[in-house]
């Protein structure tokens, strides 16, 4: 007790040197506590990189690799056929975003700009499919799917996506187009353009780094998913790359350097996108989240 | 667009003035009714029903939604859905903004950290389950070599094979991949908050600890709720984490609302029984919680003004 307020008594006589020191603890301290997370969050990854290089025998033996092995890319490239699988996916993500990016630019256009009774109960109702997980529609849309011929198609599982892509988009582009100012719309009419004119030539042009938000966004989405496409692809070759590594596990379950590098070709499309384009997503995940 | 400048024109009239908004609408109503709606209305009579996705569905009322109840295998999953989300929403709404705070205190090279901790976030869900699930496979995954080559080998645990650790397990991969994301919302939202409010609490001798709790925290109220909100609806409907690491195992131990309606389902397809009325009353299930909670967090988070 005593110790404590004698120590108080000198520290408030050398007030500066006392802040100074306290600065460059508390510096310290955060630094050592971002460093320890950033070990946590990239080991797994670091592990997965020097893994997928290893040769067989040193795969469980050490944790650095003595000589770089890259015959593990080739194994898993050619024992599952992954360009196949990239494919799929390709075709897949590509062809939902394209629909998503008309549609939901079109829709979002409308509830951004236009005036009409029940605009927002509208609006509303159309989002409202944000909050629909994938789980409560997914036997209905296995069915739909195999109604109308579409199960076990990419296409079809493309379509499956479409509810809760659109819904998301929505309201991403109709955020972007409230940001942009409205007499530029009245100009356009003055100049003699009709509704269709406006869009076009006058709000779609600006409308590009909204657009790119809801490509990336979605892009990563429905490259990354998982439950529709390993329920409704059963054969083998139509498999996207998620649900094919998946499989995979299970015929190579020890093969961890293989498995390794197939995890890391999965994902070298998808960081590629995000390190070109990575201010953009990152703004478009926060204006999703906090402007609305 | 021009709905003042004339008195209500009448039906046809609204149509002929807003047929632009008509035609730009229509394939997005075109979507969501037929991918969205019709599938949702579906699922909703199938609750009601007995179908086995061969023979024609026959109607049962509420005997679904009654058995469920009396379905230890269903309460197992329903407590583990619970254990999930309640774990990750505490955990992953506060340390992502303790970690956000640390970022915002001034120091230097911010931006290499949020972009190193955000890299778990692009990768998807299934593929990080993968790459854990080597991590923590008992006899040679990385995890309990680590444990042994440090001299702890008595920690090694079968971390996703023994019902007392595969969740507290699986829990921390979600934390892992899920840090970066909002950990980002936070920081954004931060760079709003008016730097007044800090040099105020600062003149009032607040320390770090009093200007988080004061200052930071109502400031970001409106963003705390969202991050509960979307903790709250992904704890809900886990899977795809959980799918590929166990499927639900060791004995049901990690079963969820997610992977139990499954297996139940597709998962039991060509094997004995697939039972789609019942799977289909546990999607029910899912959306009435996650919806009732969102709702509920968002009221509660209402003090403020917050627009969604």
């Amino acid at each position: 007790m005593n110790a404590i307020s004698h120590y108080h008594a000198s520290a408030r006589t050398f007030d500066i040197p006392r802040v100074q020191v306290l600065l460059i603890f508390s510096r310290t301290l955060i630094y050592v506590t971002l460093i320890l997370i950033m070990i946590v969050q990239a080991f797994p990854l670091v592990w997965m990189i020097l893994t997928s290089i290893k040769n067989q025998r040193e795969v469980f033996s050490s944790f650095l690799p003595t000589q770089i092995d890259l015959s593990n890319f080739q194994r898993i490239w050619n024992a599952i056929d992954l360009p196949r699988h990239l494919i799929n996916s390709l075709y897949v993500t590509s062809l939902t975003v394209i629909i998503v990016v008309i549609v939901a630019t079109l829709a979002g256009y409308v509830f951004a700009r236009f005036h009409f009774r029940g605009k927002d109960a509208l609006f509303y109702l159309f989002i409202g499919a944000m909050m629909i997980p994938g789980q409560a529609i997914l036997i209905p849309m296995f069915q739909f799917l195999k109604s109308i011929g579409l199960l076990n198609t990419l296409t079809g599982l493309s379509f499956s996506y479409l509810g809760g892509a659109v819904a998301f988009s929505i309201f991403l582009m109709r955020s972007f187009f409230m940001s942009l100012p409205r007499e530029l719309g009245d100009a356009g009419r003055i100049d003699g353009c009709g509704e269709f004119g406006v869009f076009w030539y006058v709000y779609l042009p600006l409308a590009r780094p909204g657009v790119a938000t809801v490509v990336i966004i979605q892009s990563m989405g429905i490259w990354n998913e998982f439950m529709f496409s390993n329920t409704f692809i059963s054969s083998p070759g139509s498999k996207t790359i998620q649900a094919a590594l998946f499989q995979a596990v299970g015929r190579y379950a020890t093969d961890y350097a293989a498995l390794s590098s197939g995890l890391i070709l999965a994902l070298i499309p998808i960081v590629t996108i995000y390190l070109v384009l990575q201010k953009q997503f990152v703004e478009g995940l926060t204006a999703g989240a906090l402007k609305g | 667009m021009t709905q003042t400048r004339h008195p209500d024109p009448g039906l046809p009239a609204a149509l002929r003035r807003n047929w632009p908004a008509i035609v730009f609408l229509s394939p997005a109503a075109i979507v969501l009714l037929v991918f969205m709606a019709i599938p949702m209305a579906n699922s909703i009579v199938l609750s009601f029903q007995s179908w086995n996705g061969m023979s024609a569905p026959v109607w049962v009322g509420l005997r679904n939604y009654r058995a469920l109840f009396g379905d230890r295998l269903f309460l197992i999953a329903l407590g583990n859905t619970a254990y999930f989300t309640i774990v990750t929403v505490i955990l992953q709404t506060t340390l992502p903004l303790l970690v956000a705070c640390l970022l915002n205190a001034g120091i230097r090279g911010g931006v290499l950290f949020r972009t190193l901790y955000f890299m778990p976030v692009i990768i998807s869900l299934a593929i990080s389950g993968l790459l854990w699930a080597m991590i923590y496979e008992p006899n040679f995954g990385v995890l309990n070599e680590f444990l042994r080559s440090i001299g702890l080998g008595g920690l090694t645990q079968l971390w996703l094979a023994d019902r007392r650790t595969v969740m507290p397990s699986i829990i921390a991969v979600s934390i892992w991949q899920s840090l970066g994301f909002y950990l980002v919302i936070y920081y954004a939202a931060m760079q709003n908050i008016p730097g007044e409010l800090y040099d105020a609490a600062k003149i009032d001798s607040a320390n770090a600890l009093q200007r988080l709790w004061h200052v930071t925290v109502p400031m970001l109220r409106p963003v705390i709720v969202l991050v509960v909100v979307l903790n709250t609806i992904n704890g809900i409907k886990v899977f795809d984490q959980i799918w590929v690491m166990t499927a639900g195992g060791p004995n049901h131990a990690s079963d969820t609302l997610g992977t139990y309606l499954y297996s139940t389902s597709f998962g039991a397809m060509g094997s004995s029984n697939p039972q789609l009325g019942y799977a289909t009353s546990i999607a029910i299930v899912i959306l009435v919680l996650s919806f009732i909670l969102s709702i509920v967090q968002i009221r509660l988070g209402r003090r403020q003004e917050i627009e969604y």
